[in-house]
């Protein structure tokens, strides 16, 4: 039970990071009706940036802001060159080209970087905690992670909920002729939505990183996690996003305690061929919001 | 090549009302292309240097698998990253199959490549119809997730069985190839001026290979050696002491009485060539090591029976084959070829025919095909089981090529790297699909070649290839969705007048 309680604790962190992923592949989903691909690249290359800049001035928090920049800028880049021209054509050559993105990223990072997976030091102290004669699977990190995550959860739903340009950016993403008409920009929420998935999905790059390694290719497994989570929160739910990106993270914590580690993308792929099966719209997802 | 094509397509262009009239004329003429092409390959095979012959095996391999992606993405529009994966499923039957032929309880007396092969197909259509059923229920990025994390978890299937599967090393094949050689059949031996002269001169064009393979030929000529020498006085004690020797290199050159000592080191480069996303899972050390055991085993189950006889007469053909040279990459160009050739044939028939048209109605409206009677969903799982097949069959062969099978040749950068050339030669077109297997061989050689000559750095080099890759498929994607054949065809359908979607 003790190792029950470890592998589920020790889960929410990993969670979390799964869970802004999945937030910027639902955040895409919503603005422009496909699923980027590339998101876990750009991850990796801001996440590239940030280690640099870490690496250079010691400053984790400036790092995390450039990422936080850098994604968003990234985002509305590969948004102008490759999404918006492609958009209109056929919705296979739009999913073949943020595979083209991803490639692309992957190899520009280990050209820039090169290929050896290089460690990222932690702002705070990554080993359990000890408290009441008990050393936790849950370090410091893990809470910052969280609380970072927690933060960013929490200003997006209100950015979506309080303000106006949520609003805009809803109905555009629901539907954009009668958002035109009713003089929203629906243009200019696309760019929007694409900056905060860039944005949202850097700062889960930066969090997840000290975790293992950095190298190109290291965030693949990620992308599945990710996609697995957004896929069963139902692909247009912020709620099911984060809930099922946590929901992930436990699972595969707890996979990989109670077997191997290696087992966790079978897991997943389980997971998401059942969600496919039996229900395709997601938990959180609207009847119909499939349909391309 | 691509001329050869040229002239099979305006012949089919000037035939197409017999054509549509007599499927059985198509099925000639299919037959005729591709039998032309066939022995057309095969003569280039045979006169090119050896080098460009284990390309030729890549880009025959990689087309078998890249036909089944034309009609998957192409004709039924399923965006598939999977295809790797069942690449993995064809090589991993083909190994075990080939390895354990004992066990396997039919057609065990005259087992060889063959049987495997066919093995293979049948592992490849039975995953591709599980997959392709859940597929079929799946749209556009749902579909490419899902098999997204087919292709990562291969190498997670393969560790959760590693006595079976080999874990992350993978597995060594013993190649059954076939005795004899494979020159002592053709023009080849008069063509070669000697194994020592073909071996050095696959070492040169590339100007590459640093300096492995000239090591790797003192241990090939070294090896002669020893062969020489044990099998003279008594071929029966011979055996013993060469099958025990553990510091011999690579054993299993015993076991199939074959010259696979160049194939076994130079198949380090081929790796490099060949797997463009995964050169650095290809540890020698491995291979070697594997090897031993390996041969341990095979030695203990055949040790009584007919290992010496065969033996005694397999170290003659050796030396025999090597003298009139039989050359690996030429054994394995045209293995490729043939299975290349055959999966061509089939698709030709299949693209060319009512499952084409079947395929193409169903991705460009699925609503308008069902009223007319087809299921959509039943040509989705048609399509999938299909590229399955193929993509099987081509691992099969891929394995064959490395003589080894493990993930890390099989993960998301080989499915990608279909996805790039499919995309790259022209998404719905069989020819696109043998342009993107020539491009996806050649592309990386062209940026070594220059890289060489430039002096870059290795990070450089080792990326420029995708770097290319992934701005040529977004480019493609915006500019010209039907690759280059479907570009070409559209320029040509201007000049005559006609207005042709790009895809079609």
């Amino acid at each position: 039970m003790t190792n029950f309680i470890d592998y589920l604790l020790g889960g929410f962190s990993n969670g979390a990071v799964i869970a802004l992923m999945a937030l910027a592949l639902v955040l895409v989903w919503r603005s422009t009706r496909m699923v980027n691909f590339a998101q876990v690249g750009q991850a990796m290359f801001t996440t590239y940036i940030a280690l640099t800049v870490q690496q250079s001035t010691g400053n984790w928090v400036l790092a995390l802001v450039v990422a936080l920049l850098a994604g968003s800028i990234l985002g509305v880049v590969v948004f102008f060159l490759v999404i918006r021209p492609v958009k209109n054509s056929d919705t296979t050559g739009a999913i073949i080209a943020t595979f083209g993105v991803l490639i692309a990223l992957q190899a520009g990072a280990g050209m820039i970087w090169g290929g050896d997976p290089e460690g990222f030091v932690p702002p705070v102290d990554n080993a359990g905690l000890e408290i009441g004669g008990r050393i936790w699977p849950v370090s410091l990190y893990d809470l910052l992670v969280l609380a970072v995550t927690a933060v960013l959860v929490i200003g997006l739903t209100l950015l979506f909920t309080k303000t106006s340009l949520g609003l805009s950016m809803r109905a555009s993403a629901f539907n954009p002729e009668v958002a035109r008409l009713s003089g929203v920009r629906v243009n200019r929420m696309l760019i929007t939505g694409w900056a905060i998935a860039g944005a949202t999905g850097a700062i889960g790059g930066v969090l997840i990183a000290p975790f293992s390694t950095i190298s190109p290719n290291s965030f693949d497994i990620l992308l599945v996690f990710a996609f697995t989570a957004a896929v069963i929160g139902g692909l247009d739910s912020l709620i099911g996003a984060v809930t099922f990106g946590i929901g992930t993270g436990l699972v595969i914590s707890l996979v990989s305690g109670y077997s191997d580690s290696g087992n966790a993308p079978i897991v997943a792929l389980v997971l998401l061929a059942l969600n496919l099966l039996l229900k395709p719209d997601g938990v959180f997802g609207h009847h119909g919001s499939r349909s391309v | 090549m691509s001329k050869v094509e040229g002239v099979s397509k305006v012949e089919s262009v000037s035939k197409v009302k017999g054509l549509q009239t007599f499927p059985g004329n198509r099925i000639i003429w299919h037959a005729l292309i591709v039998g032309v092409v066939w022995l057309l390959l095969l003569l280039l095979n045979n006169n090119i240097d050896p080098l460009y012959s284990s390309y030729l095996a890549l880009i025959a391999m990689y087309a078998t698998a890249m036909f089944g992606m034309t009609i998957l993405v192409g004709l039924s529009g399923q965006v598939s990253l999977g295809n790797g994966a069942l690449m993995a499923v064809g090589g991993y039957v083909f190994a075990l199959t080939s390895m354990n032929w004992e066990t396997v309880p039919i057609f065990g007396w005259q087992w060889n490549a063959i049987w495997s092969m066919v093995f293979a197909g049948l592992g490849g259509v039975l995953v591709g119809g599980v997959v392709g059923g859940l597929a079929a229920r799946l749209k556009g990025p749902y579909l490419a997730g899902l098999t997204l994390g087919l292709a990562v978890g291969v190498p997670a299937i393969t560790n959760r069985f590693p006595e079976l599967l080999g874990g992350e090393n993978g597995l060594m094949l013993t190649v059954p190839y076939p005795d004899g050689g494979y020159a002592a059949a053709g023009a080849a031996a008069s063509l070669d001026p000697g194994a020592e002269g073909e071996l050095e001169s696959t070492t040169d064009p590339g100007g590459d290979q640093n300096g492995e393979l000239g090591t790797d030929d003192q241990f090939a000529e070294l090896d002669l050696s020893e062969f020489d020498q044990e099998t003279d006085p008594d071929a029966g004690l011979a055996t013993e002491d060469l099958l025990t020797e553990e510091d011999f290199g690579s054993g299993d050159q015993l076991a199939d009485g074959d010259l696979l000592t160049e194939e076994d080191f130079g198949s380090g480069d081929q790796l490099a060539d060949g797997d463009l996303l995964t050169e650095e899972d290809f540890g020698s050390g491995d291979q070697l090591g594997l090897d031993g055991t390996d041969i341990g085993t095979d030695i203990g189950t055949d040790a009584g029976t007919d290992i010496g006889a065969d033996l005694n007469v397999d170290s003659d053909s050796l030396l025999d084959g090597f003298d009139s040279g039989f050359i690996i990459e030429r054994w394995q160009a045209s293995m490729a070829i043939a299975v290349a050739c055959i999966v061509a044939f089939a698709a030709l028939n299949l693209v060319r025919g009512r499952q084409g048209r079947v395929w193409k109605a169903v991705r460009d409206d699925p609503i308008a095909a069902a009223v007319v009677g087809i299921s959509p969903s039943g040509s989705k799982v048609s399509a999938f089981v299909v590229s399955s097949l193929f993509a099987a069959l081509a691992g099969a062969v891929f394995a064959q090529i490395l003589s080894f099978i493990g993930p890390g040749a099989f993960g998301l950068g080989l499915s990608l790297s279909l996805l790039v050339g499919i995309v790259l030669g022209g998404r719905a077109s069989l020819l696109g699909a043998i342009l993107g297997a020539i491009l996806l061989v050649w592309l990386p050689e062209l940026v070594d070649g220059l890289a060489g000559e430039r002096g870059w750095p290795e990070q450089i080099t080792n990326n420029a290839p995708n770097l290319l890759y992934g701005l040529l498929v977004v480019a493609v994607v915006l500019a010209a969705p039907g690759g280059v054949t479907g570009t070409i065809r559209s320029w040509v359908d201007k000049a005559r007048g006609k207005a042709r979607s790009p895809l079609s």
